[in-house]
């Protein structure tokens, strides 16, 4: 670490901006980027022009088993897995390229990204420790995010059997035609989300 | 006929023609990402770059689209299409159908 040389640390503080423009945490920020904490807390700000959130990285799996969240996650990791057989960059490299090619697909879709750079950073970590999975649809026979050892055969996704109520709320939300906000399903479950990850912030 | 067969020749050219040259422009910025939308393998991702325009031209200028139909299947091609479902919805399927696809010009063996 002592014998960086000045094109080393060019390369780390690139990388580190791309992460902070991607939204990444300063836990995250920290664990990929050979700088130090100061140095990055003042890039966070320079760039942001905020300082970084502090709290816990989200920790539980069940947040990508979500309806929306499943299918969002379930895209996310497929590409993420394409970009890690072909490419030949660092693994952290792969990780932006492939958040990027997500939020391309997300824009051409015209809607809203719903897995954060967080998150997916959270994501490739709970599949490296096994933790998740992908279990193949029996129907369309796509690969989809799945809690780790569950049983295999037999498994249909999200999309081939949709829980009764998804995507009713955004069906109502559209229904008001976006003048009037209707608390659904989905913002409900924010609220909820959010005030886990408040419970980690002491 | 022959004037259908004419124009049908003719139009078949036009897309593979267009579709060469996208193919080649997407390659050209970037060869990963264009190999995850065109589903072709690195080596296939190489030769569409280094093709000159001519050797492009000759090889559009066919009766057979170049360009193919990658939900092969029955079964996912109507697991995408088959509901009412909305257009970001069949979209995001799509994509992770599209994902797991072993890319063309790979032995299957390669794709565990």
């Amino acid at each position: 670490m002592s014998t960086k040389s000045v094109l080393g640390e060019v390369r780390e503080v690139q990388l580190a901006i791309q992460l902070i423009h991607l939204g990444a945490r300063l836990q995250f920020l920290e664990s990929e980027v050979g700088l130090s904490r100061e140095r990055l807390i003042r890039l966070y700000k320079e760039i942001k022009g905020v300082s970084p959130p502090k709290g816990l990285l989200p920790f539980s799996t069940d947040w990508y088993m979500t309806w929306l969240a499943n299918i969002h996650s379930s895209m996310f990791y497929n590409m993420y897995q394409f970009m890690k057989t072909h490419s030949d960059e660092e693994k952290v490299w792969v990780l932006i390229k492939s958040y990027k090619l997500y939020l391309q697909q997300i824009e051409a879709q015209e809607s809203e990204p719903i897995l954060d750079f967080t998150r997916a950073c959270t994501m490739v970590r709970f599949f490296d420790s096994d933790m998740l999975q992908l279990s193949t649809c029996r129907r369309c026979a796509g690969q989809f995010v799945a809690h780790a050892h569950d049983h295999k055969s037999g498994y249909v996704c999200v999309l081939c059997r949709p829980p009764s109520r998804a995507g009713k709320a955004r069906g109502s939300k559209r229904a008001a035609g976006g003048e009037i906000s209707v608390p659904g399903m989905e913002s409900i479950g924010l609220a909820v989300e959010s005030a886990l990850d408040g419970g980690g912030l002491h | 006929m022959n004037v259908a067969n004419g124009e049908i020749s003719q139009e078949i050219g036009d897309i593979n023609l267009a579709y060469m040259l996208l193919a080649q422009k997407l390659v050209k910025q970037d060869r990963v990402a264009a190999m995850f939308r065109l589903g072709v393998s690195r080596e296939l991702a190489d030769m569409l770059a280094s093709m000159s325009l001519a050797q492009i031209l000759k090889l559009a200028a066919s009766n057979f689209l170049l360009c193919s139909f990658r939900l092969d299947e029955h079964a996912s091609m109507s697991a995408v299409v088959g509901e009412g479902k909305d257009t970001m919805l069949q979209q995001a399927h799509m994509s992770i159908l599209m994902s797991a696809r072993s890319l063309q010009g790979r032995k299957e063996a390669a794709t565990v």
